[in-house]
Order: structure tokens, then sequence, then C-alpha cells
């Protein structure tokens, strides 16, 4: 392959991240939307989707491992293929998270919802598909200090999933509800991930433009 | 003299694979035994164990790194480095979800505790601990009969989640004990991904050893955990 | 997959090139091979049990593959095992060596080779040869190029493909205004690059190439590769390397070929063992002597 082939094939490599992340923002939204409006049929949608998500993925692995086989890339060409293969693993991981919404909206369908909860959870899927995008946005541009505001957003997630607790506990009180708020904690969490993975792709940012990996924020903190 | 060098190198990043696992398994341990004992303390050190974890990851990433380009591993040998940095990511995940395990029973600690639905909680986490350490000897030796048979376990852990969760739909009810409930929702979830993590350490065994990667699990293919 | 029933050039005073048949049988054999895939284009070479013997010792193993048009094909494998005795069998370089027989079957566009009415001169002209030690010849690098059109008769705007070619190795930038200086003063690389100009300034069909880098520093070897590329779109190449990256980097197809030691425990002999997608051979090859050997614990 020349040289000018081989960097093709990166930034093909890099355009294949992209589309994945697209397909991936597709999910989140399907399954935020099916939520907001109790929408069976596009929970279904969302959850065959994904074989779509996991189709791309896997062939994004395979190229990734044959230009490894192929092409002994080193220094940064290295970084970047490492960097869209973690990208491309939460990216993935999105697309289970938004699976599991998709499934838990439909199994608490026939039951009845909370609307503060409802309206929580929205506030919280929103927050997490613009943290997407940045994300993505941020990687293609190279830009670590926008990678670098998404700890905050994803502060904000945490907030919102905390009332999300609270608001199930109120439920206590109102029978037929409990089960519903039960199963919207679950969703709670799988969004809170979703915007995990979001500051994982910003974490991959920094390192492909530093060439240090450093976590932004961590679990236990 | 380089196949020397390679083969030295991919057996290094095996072993702190391999090292990492173990810590991996003590935190799971910490995490289930804290919750069997309501144990505040132990819950803090399964906590701060989690940035030595974290250090840990972070120079097997850049052992892996460091491996692809000075040796430039074709076939097999890429095959297992890939395989150790995904099954790496795995183990990083389990790693959290012990983090989160350890923070819930704290905070759910000054609540009454159902002795039901710790034992189904522990008896989860022991699966847990025993799918691991299967997977870790599965990789190391190279067996994808017994890496398959993770999916198996891996149900029963399913089952046990879904259990739970119909024993906390019980107390919705009492104030007190929903709360507790909940947290343990997500206790129970943490185990169940901690399942699913090592189901997935046993898809890349079989990576390596085939050539072909196949899922023996699929998210938008299972039954509905909650 | 291109349908075209391609018919190697004229010459350059338009005259009819020899008949060859192109043997099409084998287009559209290949049940799901994709429209990018080399597989499914042309066979040049069919090759068939071909396998080479100096005196009594046989130095190659039955063999048996296809080469295909416009396919950059690497032949790598230990030393030994045959790789350079078997694409010399591909221009009939071999014919220059006493004792040497070849047997087995050679088809070149569906015609035999070495069939006894085949001119071998014409042969290579339209199977070009690049070796290892560049070997340009002692006289100016326009001489140099010009050489083989003149030979040939080729005499019309000479000067006009002297400057194509050179501009088509990657060389005429360099040598443009010192066209008539002895081209042994040229650097090793370029040396390397004029030899290449100097194997398509006789319009060949296939460009064969027996280690072309080794000898070369590794800026001149990114530059040889990058030239096998370009040139892959108008010539179909063969070439030899012991350098695995290197096949890795340029070859769409690669063929390994290992040694195997005969019955009588010391004679050895090259055998091809396998063949298959570049990316195949590195990233999941069928043969365990493969996986050892692009892993490096061969030998």
């Amino acid at each position: 392959m020349a040289r000018v082939e081989y960097q093709q094939s990166l930034d093909a490599l890099e355009a294949d991240l992209q589309e994945l992340g697209e397909v991936a923002l597709r999910a989140v939204r399907g399954a935020m939307n099916a939520l907001e409006t109790q929408d069976v049929e596009l929970c279904d949608e969302v959850i065959a989707f994904d074989d779509e998500i996991d189709r791309r993925y896997h062939q994004l692995e395979k190229v990734v491992e044959e230009l490894l086989a192929q092409q002994g890339p080193v220094a940064s060409d290295l970084r970047l293929i490492l960097a869209v293969l973690h990208n491309a693993i939460h990216l993935e991981r999105i697309g289970d998270q938004s699976v599991t919404i998709a499934k838990l909206t439909k199994v608490a369908a026939d039951l009845e919802p909370g609307s503060e909860l409802v309206e929580g959870l929205t506030e919280m899927g929103e927050r997490a598909i613009e943290m997407v995008r940045i994300a993505l946005d941020s990687f293609s541009a190279r830009n670590v200090e926008r990678a670098r505001s998404l700890p905050d957003l994803d502060d904000l997630i945490d907030r919102v999933n905390r009332q999300v607790a609270g608001n199930v506990l109120a439920m206590a009180h109102a029978p037929g509800t409990q089960e519903w708020g039960l199963r919207m904690i679950v969703v709670a969490r799988c969004i809170e991930r979703i915007g995990d993975n979001a500051v994982d792709i910003g974490e991959q940012t920094a390192f492909l433009v530093t060439g240090e990996f450093r976590e932004f924020a961590d679990a236990s903190h | 003299m380089a196949r020397v060098e390679m083969q030295s190198e991919l057996d290094d990043l095996e072993a702190s694979f391999q090292d990492a696992g173990t810590i991996v398994l003590r935190s799971i341990r910490g995490a289930v035994d804290a919750l069997r004992t309501q144990d505040v303390e132990l819950c803090d050190e399964v906590i701060t164990f989690d940035d030595e974890i974290d250090e840990r990851f972070m120079s097997i990433e850049k052992q892996v790194e460091l491996v692809i380009a000075r040796q430039a591993p074709v076939a097999g040998d890429l095959r297992l480095v890939l395989a150790l940095l995904h099954s790496t990511l795995h183990l990083e995940r389990v790693g959290d979800q012990c983090v989160t395990i350890a923070k819930l029973t704290k905070l759910a600690s000054h609540l009454d505790t159902k002795r039901a639905v710790i034992e189904s909680l522990v008896d989860m986490g022991e699966r847990c601990v025993e799918m691991m350490r299967v997977a870790l000897a599965a990789f190391g030796e190279r067996d994808a009969e017994r890496a398959r048979g993770l999916h198996a376990l891996d149900e029963l852990v399913d089952r046990a989640n879904r259990q739970v969760f119909g024993d906390v739909l019980g107390y919705v009810n009492d104030k007190d004990a929903l709360e507790w409930g909940m947290r343990q929702l997500t206790v129970a979830r943490c185990f169940e991904r901690i399942g699913d993590n090592a189901v997935d350490i046993g898809e890349q065994t079989v990576f390596v050893v085939t050539g072909e990667f196949v899922e023996f699990t699929d998210a938008s293919h299972d039954t509905p955990t909650p | 997959m291109s349908t075209e029933l391609d018919v190697p050039p004229t010459n350059a005073e338009g005259d009819a090139a020899p008949e060859i048949e192109i043997d099409s049988r084998r287009m559209g054999e290949l049940a799901g091979a994709s429209a990018s895939d080399v597989r499914s284009r042309e066979a040049v070479f069919r090759i068939e049990e071909l396998s080479v013997s100096y005196g009594t010792s046989l130095a190659l193993h039955g063999t048996t593959l296809d080469i295909h048009r416009n396919a950059v094909t690497a032949f790598i494998g230990p030393s030994g095992c045959g790789k350079s005795t078997f694409i010399r069998c591909l221009n009939r370089m071999n014919d220059t060596i006493p004792d040497a027989r070849v047997q087995g079957q050679v088809l070149y566009h569906g015609r035999d080779l070495y069939a006894s009415n085949v001119d071998p001169v014409e042969v290579r002209r339209r199977i070009g040869m690049v070796f290892q030690k560049p070997n340009p010849f002692p006289k100016s690098i326009y001489d140099n190029i010009a050489f083989g059109p003149r030979m040939l008769g080729m005499k019309k705007d000479l000067g006009e493909r002297v400057e194509r070619v050179l501009r088509h190795a990657a060389l005429w930038d360099e040598v443009k205004d010192r066209l008539k200086e002895n081209a042994l003063g040229l650097s090793g690389g370029q040396q390397q690059r004029l030899c290449i100009a100097r194997a398509i300034a006789v319009e060949p069909d296939v460009i064969l190439m027996d280690e072309p880098a080794s000898a070369l520093d590794p800026i001149s070897t990114t530059r040889i590769e990058d030239l096998i590329h370009e040139l892959k779109r108008e010539y179909t190449i063969a070439i030899v390397t012991h350098n695995m990256q290197q096949a890795a980097r340029v070859a769409d197809m690669t063929a390994f070929f290992s040694v195997e030691v005969q019955d009588d425990g010391k004679a050895r002999h090259g055998i091809l063992v396998e063949y298959d997608l570049t990316t195949k051979i590195f990233t999941n090859p069928s043969d365990k002597r493969t996986e050892d050997y692009v892993t490096g614990r061969f030998g």
C-alpha cells in the first residue's frame, strides 16, 4: 500500500467510526423517544437495530486487525488506530445501553408511568445525547479542551440520577407506579452509563493528541 | 532473536493481565464479603483499592501499545494482543462494578437488611467470582470449551437478578425497605454485569483459539433483565 | 469484475501483437468473490504442477497457482524455498541455466509459455524483470531507457517514451536535466527506479521483481513500494521478497513457500504451502507452517 493509500485507510477507518457514532446516537435517541412516548413499536425497532450497530462494530474491529497486521503502524498512526478501537467499544456499549432502556420501557409499558420521573429521565437522556455528540465531534476535531468539558456534563446527569432515586421513593405510596419506578432506576443507570462512555471517548481524544492516557474522572471519586 | 523478544513481551503482557485478573477477583470477593457482613470499612477498602486497579490497567494498555509498535505482531500473536486488550477492558469494567457495589452497600448500611435478598445477592456474587475464575483460567489455558461454558453459568446469574427484582417489588409499600431494596436492585445489576464481562472474556478466549469472534450472547437477543 | 478480454499491448508502430488467446474460463469462477477481490480478475498466469530440477536435484516441488491481472502477488519464504526459482519460470529465465529442467505447465493468457514455437525474447519483453542488484547499462540515462525500444523497432516518439516511463517510475524530476549523464552516477535507489523504467519502456504486460528493494535504504524502499502500488494499475506485478512486512504492505495476494526435507532426510526442495489474500495470510492463515513463518517462529 502506498503512503497515500495508507493515509486513506486511516481516514476511512475514522469515517467508519463516525458512522458508528451516528448509528449509536440514533439508537439512544430512539430509546429516549420510546421512553418518553411509551412507544412499544419504537422499542422493538431500537432492539432490532442493535444488530446493525454490532455489525458495524465487528467490521471496524476487522479493519483494525488488518491494518495492524499489514501496515505495522507506529507512533501517532498507532495511537489513532487504538483510539478508534477504544471508541468503537464505547459506542457499541452505548448501543447496548440503548437496547436495555428500550427493553425496560417495553416491559414497563403496561404499567402506570410517573410523569415527573419521565421528565427527569428525558432530561438525563438529552444530556447524554449531547455528551455523545460532543465526544464524537471533539474526537474528529482533535479538540482536547472540548473533550475535557465532558465530565462537567456528566455531573449534571449524576445529579438528575439522584433525583430519580428520590422520586421513586416518593412513589412508595402510589400503587402501580412503584414497579414502573423500580424499572426506571435501571433505565437511569443506563443513561448514566451512556454518559460515562461519552467521557471515555473524550479521554481517547486526549490520548490521541497528547500521547498520554489520563482519566478525566473515576468511578470511585 | 526478534522472535525471542516478541515471545517474551507477549508473555509479560499476558502475565500482567492475569495479575490484574487476580486483583479484580480480590475486589469481587471483597465486595461480596462487605455485602454479606454489611462491613462499611471493607467497603471503603474496595473503593480505595480501585485506584491501584486503574493504574494497572493503564499500564497494561501502555504495554499493548508498545508491543504493537515494537514487535508488529501478526496472525495469532496479534489476536492474542487484541484479546488481551479487550479482556483487560472487561476487567476494568468489573473493577468499576465492584466499586459501585461497595458504595451502595455503604449507602444502604444504615437501613434494615432483608436477609433473603442479601443471601440472593451473595449467591450471585459468589457465582460471579466463580465465573471470573473460570474465565481467567480458560484464557490462560486457551480452553475454548470451558470458555463457552460460561454462557450457561451466566444464565444462573441472570435468573438470580430477576429473582431479586421480584423480591424488592414486595417491599414497595414500606418506604425504608423500598429505599434499601432500590439500592440492592442496582447491586444485583452490577453482579449481572460482572457475569456478562466474564462471558465476554470467554469470547476473547475463543477468538484467540479459533481466529473468529463469535458472540455467546447479545444484548438485543437476551431475555429482558430488570 | 471486468469482462473485457484484454489483449497484450501492440508495439509502438501499431503492429498487431502476436495472437494470444485469453483464457476466460476462470472469469466468474470464483463464486462470492467481490468486485474488489483480485481473485475475481483474469488469471494472467495459470501455473499447474510446475516443478524445477537442477540435474537430478529437485529444487521446487509441483506448484499450482493463478496470478491475477493488475494485482501485486508476493512470494515469501525462507532461503531455499524455491521462490526465486519459481518466479524465474514465469519469464523463462531458467532457460539460461544448462541443467535446469522445468516440468508442468505455465499458461500465460491461456497459452503455453514453454511451447516450442514461443519466442523467449518476446516472452521477456512482455514479462519484464527487475533484479535485486540494480544493473543499469554503462550508458547515459537516456540510452538506458531508449535501448530496448530501439532494439524492438519502437523508434517513434522515443523522447516522449523516455519521459513517460521516467515519470511513471517517479524518476523524471530527478534526472530530467541530466539525461545525457552516465546512469552509473545515480544513487542505488535511483538506479533501481531506472531499471524499473527500463522494464516498462518496452510496454510489458507483467513485471517480475526479485527482491527489488533489499539492496536499498529504507527511504528508497518506501519509494519503490509506493511505485509498485502505482504500477499495478497498468501492469501485473509479481515480487519475491524476504521481507515479510513488505509483502504485508504491498501485496494483494501472498504465496508462502517453505522448505521440505525429502525422504532421504538430506535433500531439500521448495514447496508451496499456502496462497491466499495477503489479509488472510497475515491475520489468520490456514496452515500452521504459514502462521509459524509470519509470526517469526520459523527457523
